[in-house]
């Protein structure tokens, strides 16, 4: 499997373990979550940054003992090009979330609703990024 | 656009060079041993510069290693 497309599953698997279970917190709380500043709320989301950072940071350094001459190549045309197309298709993602977010939500919703759907959106842009990635990867392996 | 598919040689030229592998012809023109892997099995097309390092790494012309077919029709 090509590094990049190691990495791409990383990250995958750092969002659904860490974002996956913030957003469900937050359907879960409803309309609980609070007006900004909500400890609570800010606390789940500090949790959810820091696991994540420790994921990907302890699958890189994984990758770099397991496989360190794949860890030091630069990327080829070949990894460039599927990364260009992700961050294509995550931008669309990205762009019409945030104008639902920045153009449509203060009409009706204020808060942690605005801050959770702009960061859903995000993550969601994300995963598109790197689900691509993996695609790309195993269509053409 | 008409429609069209590209073949190329690389096993058989790989194999006429020494059996030289994947990973090796890939460290000569500046790619992975996967993309070499997935320009051989027709997956990738690769840049026009690729293409031509390849040649050159083998030594023929680009048309011994890379040929256009288009579609009938």
């Amino acid at each position: 499997m090509p590094y990049r497309e190691k990495t791409a599953w990383l990250t995958l698997i750092a969002i659904a373990l860490t974002f996956g279970p913030y957003f469900g917190a937050v359907a879960a709380r409803g309309r609980a979550v609070g007006a900004v500043p909500d400890l609570h709320q800010l606390g789940l989301f500090a949790i959810a940054v820091a696991a994540q950072v420790i994921i990907m940071a302890a699958g890189f350094a994984y990758f770099a003992i397991t496989s360190p001459h794949d860890a030091r190549t630069p990327p080829d045309e070949r990894d460039r090009a599927i990364t260009s197309r992700s961050i294509t298709f995550a931008y669309y993602v990205l762009i019409a979330g945030m104008v639902l977010v920045g153009g449509i939500m203060p009409f009706n919703s204020s808060g942690w609703a605005i801050i959770n759907a702009a960061l859903f959106m995000i993550v969601a842009a994300e995963v598109v990024h790197y689900g691509i990635i993996v695609i790309s990867y195993r269509r053409q392996a | 656009m008409s429609g069209g598919s590209i073949t190329n040689r690389i096993r058989t030229l790989r194999f006429l060079n020494g059996e030289i592998s994947q990973a090796e012809l890939g460290q000569r023109i500046g790619v992975t041993r996967q993309t070499i892997a997935a320009i051989e099995a027709g997956k990738y097309s690769p840049t026009l510069e690729a293409a031509f390092r390849i040649a050159h790494a083998f030594n023929v012309p680009l048309d011994e290693v890379f040929q256009w077919t288009a579609d009938c029709g």
